[in-house]
């Protein structure tokens, strides 16, 4: 695997997203939609951190759902996986693709972050640990949820088994997710949110070390 | 030999029957809110811990599949899931009746329970990529989804009920010096007999797959044949197509 092919695979993710915008569209009106919700429905009361980390973190995560595994769904729907298979190493489309969902789970992390924290009365108090919370999330479904779609290309059902064998797998995140939003909110001791988002990116990088070889065995056929 | 076989079944049924008999007669502990409905503690340990066991040797099986290609190791892996399934169900429901005798609800939210439900909801999904691929996806794909699936089923059943910020409802027994020492050999024994009726069941599933193999491709029999197989069997071998 060389460095170019892997950027070319990401150059092409990036492309064919801003072609589309199936992604931008789909997880953008989710946050909008959520997070308006959460808005309407905490209207005129204080939101506590227990409850607004895991609301922010519900949205995060069915809004990463709904994206990040179209990357390989649309190339066997586009009949363009073959193609891929021929002229790319397994590596690169492993790299490429999940830096590109890696990418895209921030971006929205970013903007449900944004539109939550303006439109609800909730209350940030360690913007750091928000940030690395966010961060390690977006890094772990990233890489969980693109194997997981690779995994579900290839089966009838693909769109709804991709989001179904995803969730089970994101649960440990879940815990460690909310743990640290809940606190970078304040509510808990400072120093457990650290660990829990310490622990998160290294879940985040134990994901990405495994992922290249266990994507090899299913890309190639 | 055939004598010494069913020699043996007989006094392994004769054991599993005394073992049920010890799980009835032994004293109560001391420990619980009421002890003589908390015998159900030494069917609902044994199955947790074999479940959590077989949960962990069924990703190498994927490895090995996935190394050598070869179905005996699919059957292995599956036969160790239906089985790691089947004992967290029942792990799941002696500890929803347990819950409810000692601590007064069905369902507590308790660390230990919510991670085993997330864990059993991990082996479903594996079914469920088993039952929407065919042929040889169905065998790569879901070993490769449970090779994925061992970060998170070790994070669950081994890290997190332990994090000091985690607070369970389950006693830490080994930590407040053990049971009792009948209650611990009742255990023990439990253990033991469960764990035989699993290897015997794992065996018998195995074999059943690889009947079903040679009953569809009668030309997999060479192929899937492994090492262990019994030397007594005669294997057919298939014969060349006439020209």
């Amino acid at each position: 695997m060389t460095l170019t092919a892997l950027f070319a695979i990401l150059r092409k993710e990036f492309r064919v997203e801003f072609r589309s915008r199936s992604g931008f569209f789909a997880a953008g009106l989710f946050a909008v939609m959520a997070v308006f919700a959460i808005s309407a429905a905490s209207f005129n009361s204080k939101l506590p951190g227990n409850l607004a980390s895991g609301l922010v973190w519900v949205s995060l995560l069915f809004g990463s759902v709904i994206a990040v595994p179209r990357r390989f769904l649309q190339e066997e729907e586009l009949r363009t996986a073959d193609l891929l298979r021929l002229s790319a190493h397994p590596n690169a489309v492993y790299w490429g693709k999940t830096l590109f969902a890696i990418a895209e789970t921030i971006a929205y992390g970013t903007v449900v972050s944004v539109l939550f924290f303006l439109l609800t009365s909730a209350k940030l108090v360690d913007p750091g640990l928000y940030c690395l919370g966010v961060l390690g999330t977006s890094i772990c479904m990233g890489s969980v949820i693109s194997l997981c779609g690779a995994i579900a290309s290839q089966s009838a059902n693909r769109t709804a088994l991709a989001s179904a064998i995803s969730l089970p797998l994101i649960v440990p995140i879940v815990f460690m997710g909310i743990a640290c939003l809940r606190v970078s909110m304040g509510e808990g001791l400072i120093p457990g949110g650290w660990r829990s988002g310490y622990g998160l990116v290294g879940y985040g990088i134990a994901s990405l070390a495994i992922g290249p070889y266990l994507f090899a065995a299913v890309w190639k056929r | 030999m055939e004598a010494l076989k069913k020699l043996g079944i007989l006094l392994f049924g004769l054991m599993v029957s005394a073992g049920i008999v010890l799980t009835f007669t032994a004293p109560n502990a001391k420990s619980f809110q009421n002890p003589e409905l908390a015998r159900i503690v030494f069917y609902h340990l044994p199955c947790a811990i074999l479940s959590a066991i077989l949960m962990t040797i069924a990703p190498y099986f994927g490895i090995r599949l996935l190394k050598t290609q070869k179905q005996i190791w699919d059957l292995r892996m599956t036969a160790a899931m239906e089985l790691a399934t089947l004992l967290g169900a029942l792990t799941l429901i002696t500890g929803i009746i347990f819950s409810k005798v000692q601590w007064g609800a069905w369902w507590n939210w308790d660390p230990r329970q919510s991670s085993y439900l997330m864990v059993m909801l991990m082996a479903m999904a594996f079914f469920a990529i088993r039952a929407s691929l065919e042929g040889e996806k169905r065998s790569q794909y879901s070993s490769t989804y449970l090779m994925a699936m061992l970060l998170p089923i070790i994070f669950l059943i081994f890290i997190y009920p332990r994090l000091s910020v985690v607070q369970s409802l389950h006693p830490d027994v080994i930590k407040y010096g053990g049971f009792d020492r009948e209650y611990t050999i009742t255990l023990y024994t439990m253990f033991a007999l469960i764990g035989g009726v699993v290897w015997w069941l794992y065996k018998l599933r195995v074999r059943v797959g690889l009947l079903e193999i040679e009953k569809d491709n009668p030309d997999a029999k060479l192929a899937n044949r492994d090492h262990s197989a019994t030397p007594r069997v005669v294997r057919p071998v298939p014969l060349s197509k006439p020209r």
